[in-house]
């Protein structure tokens, strides 16, 4: 008995020497490790805890009835948005109804920068390429105005690219909540960080299924394992993991940690990029907000988590089905749904949203306004910040222009093989960039014929002579001192300048040897504006381009005048969007807001105007380039739908190396060039080869066409002139009176000395 | 007469005196911002919103937001809305009005001036407006000194 319990004491003191401090050694410094390890994460956690891409959308899109629409564009519009057509009146945000006659939709929430409005249901009324009536689906009412959603153009991916869309928990609905932890974690708010009970239940229910159907690890050690931790299966991570979920456990709330890991979880795959977090996941399979998803689809989404690819709805519905099915079975032991939800949710099918690829739409410009960006972010901020960025873009507009301008190149090609290239590099090009005169927007811009094969934009960086597409600053820099019908000469001559002998030419033979400036401009003819430009001079030519936004050195050389200085082809568009608004010069726009992820407005951008000519002097040149589409060079723009006023110019460089038409009306403005990058011949002229790209453009937007031209300012007279002489009609004696515009401080005084 | 009653035959005239003047009917000031809904429409008739075009209309819709951003002392969201406005309907002088007003509202003296002369040319036509606009050019005026 004594050997006995001295053997006890010796066995109490061995313990009480070396297992106690053993113990006490293990127990500070797994405290030590886990204030380490606390370190780390109020470091992760505090700090920003995503990278959110930027993103960029396009402008809104205003619809009214009685405007002209083309159904082909505003459908794929529609499907770009996201609308599906379900095949009976839509009930709910994003869902489509389409008919001959008819669209139904329920529109998305819009929450942009100075408008908000809820979804509601609409129907839009179509009477052949009209709107004929806008109405509330609920009421019948109508509807005046109605705003579209931009579209999402483009993201600024970092690295990882990875999409995502931030929630916070209040905005996750219980059930969503209910069935996420039914599919993961159903002891969530019981334990903290380990559930040694739900080890023991997957064990159990592992060895009975001899598979694996369950896994252990808590919501909190997912997190810790995704956030935190390499995905290599070792000893040491797994420790640390279990250290980890313990640490966070007790530095924050149950609510804060779900709401880490339901922004976290990686939840699929769209083509290259990961969808991460339920708020990405949520559009991503089914098209709306987290906060409106069903009972039925926050199972699906919560079935995802334990394998997103696997288990897919676009992988295999029946999977995804089966799957979706037990994480409802187990909301219901839990509970948390009654055998009547249950039983209809496991008989509805799974019908996913679908989706498009992510491809970047109108590339050129979203390049263009990336460079504007990272002049005010740094990529790391765009890729990562969340941003929401808005443009002036019209998609419906870049359709139309991207589609034109293919067809025009395919066009020219086959009309002349020897325009052909083998090499898809040095193929034939042009661009196009289409804006509003008034404003300023950009509405669509095409750098190429095609963007995977070269970025080049040859609307912002391209430098290409103009041709004749120059000449209206020619003609607009003497209008002080001549009208639009001045007489200029048309003969031929030899000039001198500088020692050099220049002897310029006709593009085609003109007999007459005196042309009017209203004529000559129409008409593109060379001598006449040479003349024109020898009387006015050619410094003044240069300074009236230099304030167009050119940039013309001093003392130019003549040719000038015929357009032999290289411009780039967005500051001719905005140049010739002078003309049509009043003879100011607007800023090119594209960035219109930038918005913080909480969508505090950073940035904001206006139309910004610069006065460069006056009103009267763009109005007598609107008429003027008028007559070029009416009588002159452009006018087979008639015999392909164009009947409405338009003003513009054709442009043809030496050898047909360039091809332009710039064409406008009050409403629109778009300019066009064809060539060839190493400045080969095209062999056809700006009225070949530019101007039908331009007309199927026009044509296929009727939404931007008024068929009104623009009102006279003050300034501006009219008076009969004798279509000869240029000079004031003699009543029933000139036989060719024609009515004129000129400037008041600039009437022909004289009456005709011809027929008088 | 006793002092009393002088004394109320005095309150009674400064009472009527005060009944007077105080029901007199009180002058209402112009406001710089004229709204739609006071026939402030471009120069045509009464009858002419029916011969306006359906771009038109919708364009003015979108100005009479502008206007309401304005007088909200919103000038920024006032910009965006009458740019739309614009776009729709470049002709529409009532735009280039409150897009004047709303950079003066931003201090920007240099806009305020171009879009007071484009207001000038689109709604000479309309002798109400156009007293607005000569208005708001001696505002334009008064605020660049």
């Amino acid at each position: 008995m004594i050997k006995k319990e001295r053997s006890i004491k010796v066995i109490l003191k061995w313990l009480l020497k070396w297992l106690l401090p053993a113990a006490l050694f293990m127990i500070i410094s797994m405290l030590l490790y886990c204030w380490y390890l606390s370190i780390q994460i109020d470091e992760r956690f505090s700090g920003r805890r995503w990278s959110v891409p930027s993103r960029v959308f396009s402008d809104i899109t205003i619809l009214y009835p009685g405007q002209k629409i083309n159904s082909t564009l505003f459908h794929e519009k529609l499907h770009r948005l996201g609308y599906r057509d379900v095949g009976y009146e839509p009930q709910s945000k994003g869902e489509l109804r389409t008919s001959t006659t008819s669209v139904e939709l329920f529109l998305r929430d819009l929450n942009v920068p100075s408008r908000r409005r809820e979804g509601i249901g609409v129907k839009i009324r179509f009477m052949r390429n009209l709107i004929e009536s806008i109405t509330n689906l609920n009421s019948g009412g109508p509807i005046p105005i109605l705003e579209l959603e931009p579209e999402e153009v483009m993201l600024f991916f970092g690295t990882d690219r990875e999409r995502r869309r931030l929630v916070s928990i209040d905005q996750v609905p219980q059930h969503v909540i209910n069935a996420v932890l039914a599919a993961e974690d159903s002891r969530f708010y019981q334990h903290r960080g380990l559930d040694p009970l739900g080890i023991l239940r997957a064990v159990y229910t592992n060895l009975r299924h001899v598979s694996i159907r369950q896994g252990g690890s808590t919501i909190t050690q997912q997190l810790a394992k995704n956030y935190f931790l390499t995905p290599e299966r070792t000893f040491f991570r797994k420790f640390k993991e279990l250290f980890m979920s313990l640490t966070i456990e007790a530095m924050y709330e149950k609510d804060e940690i779900l709401e880490i890991y339901l922004n976290e979880i990686y939840m699929g795959q769209k083509a290259s990029e990961a969808i991460n977090g339920i708020g990405e996941a949520s559009f991503f399979y089914f098209d709306k907000p987290v906060e409106e998803l069903s009972l039925i689809e926050g199972a699906t989404i919560a079935c995802l988590i334990r394998g997103p690819n696997y288990y897919s709805p676009y992988a295999d519905k029946k999977r995804c089905q089966k799957r979706r099915n037990l994480v409802l079975n187990a909301m219901y032991e839990k509970g948390w749904i009654s055998e009547q939800d249950l039983e209809i949710a496991l008989l509805s099918p799974v019908i996913a949203a679908g989706y498009e690829s992510y491809g970047k739409k109108a590339p050129y410009l979203m390049d263009y306004l990336s460079y504007q960006l990272t002049r005010l972010y740094s990529p790391q901020d765009l890729s990562s910040l969340g941003l929401s960025i808005y443009t002036t873009l019209d998609t419906q507009v870049q359709m139309a222009a991207e589609k034109a301008l293919k067809n025009g190149l395919v066009r020219l090609e086959k009309s002349n093989p020897a325009l052909n290239r083998a090499d898809p590099k040095k193929k034939l090009q042009g661009a196009v960039i289409v804006m509003q005169p008034k404003t300023g927007y950009i509405l669509a811009m095409v750098g190429g014929r095609n963007y995977g094969m070269s970025q080049f934009n040859r609307i912002t960086q391209a430098r290409r002579q103009p041709g004749s597409a120059f000449k209206p600053f020619v003609y607009l820099s003497g209008l002080d001192e001549f009208t639009p019908a001045s007489i200029l000469s048309n003969e031929a001559k030899t000039y001198e300048v500088d020692g050099t002998v220049w002897e310029p030419q006709n593009y085609a033979p003109v007999p007459e040897e005196k042309v009017s400036v209203r004529n000559a401009l129409a008409k593109s003819i060379n001598l006449a504006t040479v003349d024109l430009a020898m009387r006015i001079g050619f410094d003044r030519i240069a300074g009236t381009a230099n304030l167009f936004g050119f940039s013309i050195p001093a003392n130019p050389y003549p040719s000038l005048c015929l357009g032999a200085y290289e411009v780039i082809p967005l500051n001719l568009a905005r140049a010739y969007c002078t003309f049509a608004s009043d003879g100011l010069l607007p800023y090119p726009l594209s960035l219109k807001d930038v918005l913080d992820e909480n969508g505090k407005i950073l940035e904001r951008r206006h139309m910004n105007i610069e006065r460069v000519t006056s009103p009267s002097k763009a109005f007598i040149m609107s008429s003027m380039l008028r007559s070029v589409v009416e009588e002159g060079t452009a006018s087979s723009l008639k015999n392909i739908g164009i009947s409405f006023p338009v003003g513009g110019k054709t442009g043809t460089t030496n050898n047909f190396k360039d091809a332009w038409f710039v064409g406008y009306t009050p409403d629109i403005l778009a300019l066009v060039w064809v060539g060839f990058d190493d400045g080969s011949s095209i062999h056809a002229s700006g009225a070949k080869a530019a101007l039908p790209i331009w007309a199927e453009i026009i044509n296929a937007l009727p939404q931007y066409v008024s068929e009104n031209w623009f009102k006279m300012p003050p300034g501006v007279v009219k008076r009969m002139v004798c279509f000869e002489s240029g000079q004031l009609d003699v009543n029933n004696r000139c036989p060719r009176p024609v009515e004129e515009f000129f400037l008041a401080d600039n009437v022909p005084t004289d009456y005709c000395t011809i027929h008088r | 007469m006793s002092k009393n009653i002088k004394l109320l035959i005095m309150l009674c005239i400064g009472g009527l005196g005060f009944g007077f003047f105080g029901c007199a009917p009180v002058t209402s000031t112009t406001s710089p911002i004229p709204g739609l809904g006071r026939s402030m429409q471009t120069g045509e008739d009464e009858t002419s919103p029916a011969k306006q075009s359906p771009r038109v209309l919708a364009s003015l819709q979108l100005t009479e937001q502008g206007r309401q951003f304005i007088e909200s002392g919103d000038p920024d969201d006032a910009i965006r809305m009458l740019e739309q406005a614009l776009n729709l309907d470049p002709a529409n002088g009532q735009n280039y009005y409150y897009l004047s007003e709303a950079w003066l509202m931003k201090g920007n003296i240099s806009q305020a001036v171009e879009f007071n002369r484009l207001a000038a040319i689109y709604l000479e036509d309309d002798d109400k407006w156009l007293y607005q606009v000569i208005q708001q050019r001696e505002r334009i005026k008064r605020s660049s000194r």
